[in-house]
């Protein structure tokens, strides 16, 4: 977990300070200087257009981290309430569940482009994708576990004693729930950068110039089998990034199951 | 049990009631229309008005969402307005094809996650526990449009063992077929068998940390039937239940994988109708897409309190 | 070797080896094939990223011109060259001295691929089906000019012309002849009926178009092919994994960078087309401040490093240009198209001089056109070397076209229009960004609209050139729209497949072509 740890901070740090490290703007052009592979003066070469590929993959992590950073727990926080709401009647479960279902039945993708083009495409749209799609997510896995701890021993014990339903919900039921959802939410966090490379792929994601990691992916994909140091950037970095924060949720998880 | 079924289909009608209204709706507010798609690059008002009311758009939003209906119910579901050919044509055709991928998928999908989820789970070895976390990892953090490439890369235009792209149906040869099939399903399945094994592992796990487990092992009883007759059947509830899930984002996913291997299925179906405006087809198709899912879900309910009585609400 | 010209005539080799000498042909010639006769027999699997639209093809959109040529006849094709039109289903023709009436002979052995003979009832049709605007041609104006379409037998059509055109022809160019009686059945894409040399047998809508040989066609022994299956392949990576793994014979609409590969591949033969119809520019909405200076529009027409473009964006496949028109258009003068070269020194002049020396605007794109997105970078960032900042606005087609057509795009766009390598006079009557009346600029001028009709009416060749001069002049110096790169379809094939040929709309014929 401690390994895990270190990557998503190097990471998350790189992209803060990148303006201190970037040699060069990112949406610096060189004429000329196209498809470069790696130097000295560019460790990642250059892209098609002439521009440093590291600057742009710095910059592009900090894209990445607000959009999972922001849109992420706003949804864990919603979806959890949700999931936790739904049981306390039928009718609200019912009707919760197949709200949930309406959203899970929406291709993420269309989902996005929907939102994008009613709002304009965009970091707010990348945003709100990642939110509506992870609230039924993390709903069914709240809902679930809840049910699943309700006829424990000691949650009968605690009605028994005569504690409210609130007391019982956020002080015995909650804690013990939470595992799955810590492994969804490193789940989610790698998932919200999908979503951003998706949207990038049909073109409402972040607008060009600016660069994010599933923009410069997208721009490299032309290129795989003729210059793959383009792509190798930010595979690396996502890679790196999805790799910490599971190994972040598998620490957590063993840390929380030995309580 | 089919009684908890059959309770379930007032609420399905509601919310494929208000899927379709949402879906209605947002087509609606999104500017463009399939009158200006037709039109082309170079269109001037005149034309894009004149093909707009033959196309029947300009008559009042209510009566265009009652004609929409009103084709489903009867079965009459018209003509595509970009692609020209018949609604029911394209639907049945992408769906099968649909079907195909994702059967596929999630066939190829469970096989991986069981393997990779019970030696995860029970192995000692670290290399072997290092080889699982890599492989989850690498095949969950890699995006299809990356793996996908990278796949026709080595298979089609490196070893030329396999088709890059399109697709053969199993009229022509089972053989031809599953070399279309492939590679589309593996980067498809990929992702989701990540997933899976991780919970299940996790899963497996935490059952095979409980007091009962521990009795049993004390007990002397075979490790095999340990794990197939008790921790196993306890893993299942979450697993299915992220199953589900992971049906509902392999739909999704094969938007992106269709595009890829150029695989005629409702993903790039319903893409390519949704850019062009396509209405009465992206409606058509979302509504498909949102009772399939409720399908998908009652299932998945069913079996989940099939396996843990906990579950039932209803009692 | 190529056919270059539509006639049926082969060009000699002396005439081949002047034209190789021009630009932007791309090709691998085999001195020795001219004289080797054509085998007969197989099919011809051809790749493009979207699939046809049959309720457009009366409107001229891309992924219709891989087929619709070779379903259909037109009335005439021109000569690349000198743009003049030769006999098709239009054996011969006669317009009157005053211009206001046009009489065609029409061919009196054509069968529809129903085997309903082709008459003057046709033609008559589908003069009348490409004037209602529901069929979203783009030389609807050009065809208004028809007030009247009479048969005078069954070989024979009398147009009157409410005024003199000069581009009458390039309807011709345009319009398909299809069978009258089965229009719905087109439109739906159930069955296309024409004249051409394959008929239309199977479509799996999405996926593949398959057409079989004509064995009644018009033009004896043809075509030699048995016939040819169109596959859809969306994306182009594989498009072009499909060809280099031998799937399709021929690739069409690869990525510029692919073709440019592929050049020194001798496993493959590259053809860029040489109609360059294709214009990539960038427009600007002249009610947007400081839009609406001349001299601002200029100064960002020097701003723009078209050199830089053509390399980078397309690979070098096209041509740096000023004026919308190719060198084989009568408007075409060296001068003129080389008029704002790259120079940020005199932009910035002309800014400061305008009294805009910095200013920010949007620059729209369509995702939807491959090109558009690099271009539009590079755009911004020569603009930003020059003062001036721009933020990008990202539309998908649906939305685009829709902005463009109501003049409502916020400031400048990146776009593609064709129509430039036709007559002028059509470029500036149906091309809606540059139409008089009304265009996506919303550039209103009455010496342009008076210069526009001029090109129109003028019936002979000193008056017609006096009006091109005038309505280039008058581009040039408003650049509402600035033309940046001249760019033509791309054709990557096996070398067995032979010539086959396209016409100055890039309709691809492959009644000669052979795979052998």
């Amino acid at each position: 977990m401690r390994l895990g740890a270190v990557f998503v901070a190097l990471i998350v740090l790189a992209g803060i300070v990148a303006p201190l490290i970037a040699r060069q703007d990112p949406l610096f052009q060189t004429a000329g200087a196209s498809l470069l592979p790696l130097s000295a003066a560019h460790p990642l070469g250059t892209d098609d257009l002439g521009r440093d590929l590291l600057s742009r993959v710095l910059y592009g992590i900090r894209v990445d981290v607000i959009v999972s950073v922001i849109g992420v727990p706003i949804s864990a926080v919603i979806g959890t309430l949700l999931g936790l709401a739904g049981p306390s009647s039928r009718y609200t479960d019912i009707a919760i569940q197949r709200g949930f279902d309406v959203i899970l039945a929406f291709p993420i993708l269309i989902l996005g482009i929907a939102i994008a083009s009613v709002t304009n495409a965009g970091l707010p749209a990348i945003v709100a994708t990642v939110v509506i799609a992870n609230v039924p997510i993390f709903g069914r896995l709240a809902r679930t576990a809840f049910l699943q701890q309700r006829e424990r021993d000691y949650v009968v014990a605690a009605e028994a004693i005569g504690a409210g339903t609130g007391r019982i919900l956020f002080r015995h039921i909650l804690p013990n729930s939470v595992d799955p959802l810590i492994v969804q939410l490193a789940l989610s966090l790698a998932t919200a950068v999908f979503v951003e490379g998706g949207m990038s792929f049909v073109g409402v994601g972040i607008r060009v110039p600016a660069p994010s990691l599933g923009n410069i992916l997208n721009e490299s994909l032309p290129y795989l089998a003729s210059n793959p140091n383009f792509a190798l950037g930010p595979m690396v970095v996502f890679a790196m990034l999805v790799l910490g924060l599971n190994l972040i949720a598998d620490g957590l998880n063993a840390r929380l199951s030995r309580r | 049990m089919l009684a908890y079924a059959a309770r379930r289909i007032p609420s399905a009608l509601v919310v494929l009631f208000l899927a379709s209204i949402a879906i209605f709706a947002v087509l609606r507010l999104t500017p463009g229309s399939p009158a200006v798609v037709l039109a082309g690059p170079d269109a001037d008002p005149a034309t894009i008005a004149s093909i707009t009311h033959e196309l029947g758009l300009d008559l009042p939003l209510p009566e265009q969402y009652a004609i929409w209906l009103r084709g489903i119910v009867t079965g009459h579901m018209g003509q595509s307005y970009i692609l020209g050919a018949p609604i029911a044509t394209l639907i049945g055709r992408g769906l099968s094809n649909t079907a195909e991928l994702t059967v596929a998928a999630v066939g190829l999908a469970i096989v991986i996650a069981l393997v990779v989820g019970i030696v995860g789970a029970t192995t000692g070895s670290r290399v072997l526990k290092t080889l699982v976390v890599t492989f989850t990892t690498v095949s969950f953090a890699v995006p299809t449009f990356i793996s996908g490439v990278v796949l026709v890369l080595i298979f089609a235009v490196g070893l030329h063992v396999l088709p890059p792209g399109g697709h053969a149906s199993f009229g022509s040869g089972p053989l031809t077929a599953l070399r279309f099939l492939i590679l589309p399903a593996v980067c498809l399945a990929l992702p989701a068998a990540a997933v899976l094994a991780r919970f299940l592992q996790t899963s497996l796990q935490h059952v095979l940390d409980e007091e009962y487990i521990r009795v049993a092992r004390a007990k002397g009883l075979p490790w095999r039937q340990i794990l197939v007759r008790h921790a196993l059947p306890n893993a299942f509830p979450g697993v299915v239940t992220v199953l589900g899930i992971q049906f509902g984002q392999l739909l999704g996913g094969a938007v992106i994988v269709e595009a890829i291997f150029a695989w005629p299925g409702l993903g790039q179906l319903i893409l390519q109708s949704f850019v062009s405006r396509d209405y009465l087809l992206v409606q058509d198709l979302v509504l498909l897409s949102v009772t399939v899912f409720i399908v998908m879900q009652t299932l998945t309910d069913l079996a989940h309190a099939a396996l843990d009585p906990r579950l039932r609400l209803e009692r | 070797m190529m056919n270059r010209s539509t006639s049926g005539v082969r060009t000699t080799r002396a005439q081949m080896i002047s034209l190789l000498g021009g630009a932007a042909v791309a090709g691998f010639v085999a001195p020795g094939t001219a004289l080797a006769a054509p085998k007969r027999g197989g099919v011809v699997h051809m790749a493009q990223v979207a699939d046809v639209i049959p309720s457009g093809l009366f409107g001229q959109n891309f992924p219709n011109t891989a087929v619709g040529g070779l379903i259909y006849n037109t009335l005439t094709a021109y000569d690349h060259r000198t743009l003049e039109p030769k006999p098709q289903l239009a054996k011969a023709w006669h317009v009157a001295p005053d211009g206001l009436s046009v009489t065609l002979d029409l061919r009196t052995d054509v069968k529809f691929h129903s085997g309903r003979p082709f008459t003057s009832a046709d033609v008559i049709f589908c003069i009348k089906n490409i004037q209602d605007p529901a069929r979203g041609s783009q030389l609807r104006s050009t065809a208004a000019v028809i007030g009247d379409a009479s048969a005078a037998g069954p070989a024979q059509v009398k147009l009157r012309l409410e005024h003199p055109v000069s581009n009458l022809f390039d309807l011709f160019e345009i319009m398909f002849i299809v069978d009258r009686e089965t229009l719905p059945d087109m439109l739906s894409g159930k069955n296309l009926i024409g004249t051409g040399a394959f008929t239309w047998k199977q479509w799996n809508p999405g996926d593949s178009l398959t057409l079989a040989r004509n064995p009644n066609y018009w033009k004896p022994g043809r075509p030699y092919l048995d016939g040819v299956e169109l596959r859809v392949i969306p994306q182009t990576q594989a498009l072009l994994a499909a060809l280099q793994a031998g799937q399709i014979e021929i690739a069409l609409g690869l990525a510029p960078k692919d073709v440019a590969a592929l050049r020194s591949n001798k496993s493959f033969q590259t053809l860029v087309s040489d109609t360059h119809g294709a214009s990539f520019y960038v427009g600007c909405n002249v009610e947007v401040k400081p839009l609406d200076k001349p001299q601002v529009r200029q100064a960002i027409s020097y701003a723009i490093d078209r050199e830089r473009i053509l390399k980078e964006v397309f690979s070098g496949l096209g041509v740096a240009t000023s004026t919308p028109w190719p060198a084989s258009s009568p408007a075409y003068d060296k001068g003129e198209a080389a008029r704002y070269h790259y120079d940020p020194e005199r932009a910035k002049a002309l800014l400061k001089a305008a009294g805009a020396e910095k200013f920010e605007t949007t620059l729209a794109l369509n995702s939807g056109l491959g090109p558009g997105s690099p271009m539009a970078q590079i755009v911004q960032f020569n603009l930003q070397q020059v003062g001036i900042t721009t933020t990008t606005a990202s539309f998908d087609a649906a939305q685009f076209i829709k902005k463009l057509a109501g003049g409502t795009l916020p400031g400048l766009w990146v776009n593609v229009h064709g129509f430039g390598q036709l007559h002028p006079a059509t470029l500036v009557t149906s091309a809606f960004p540059f139409a008089a009346a009304k265009n996506a600029s919303n550039f209103q001028d009455p010496a342009y609209v008076a210069a526009v009709n001029r090109a129109w009416t003028a019936t002979n060749e000193r008056d017609q050139r006096a009006a091109y001069r005038q309505i280039t002049e008058i581009l040039l110096q408003n650049e509402f729209v600035i033309d940046c790169v001249l760019t033509s379809p791309s054709y990557v094939n096996v070398p067995a497949l032979r010539d086959y040929t396209y016409n100055m709309f890039d309709y691809l014929n492959f009644e000669d072509a052979s795979l052998g």
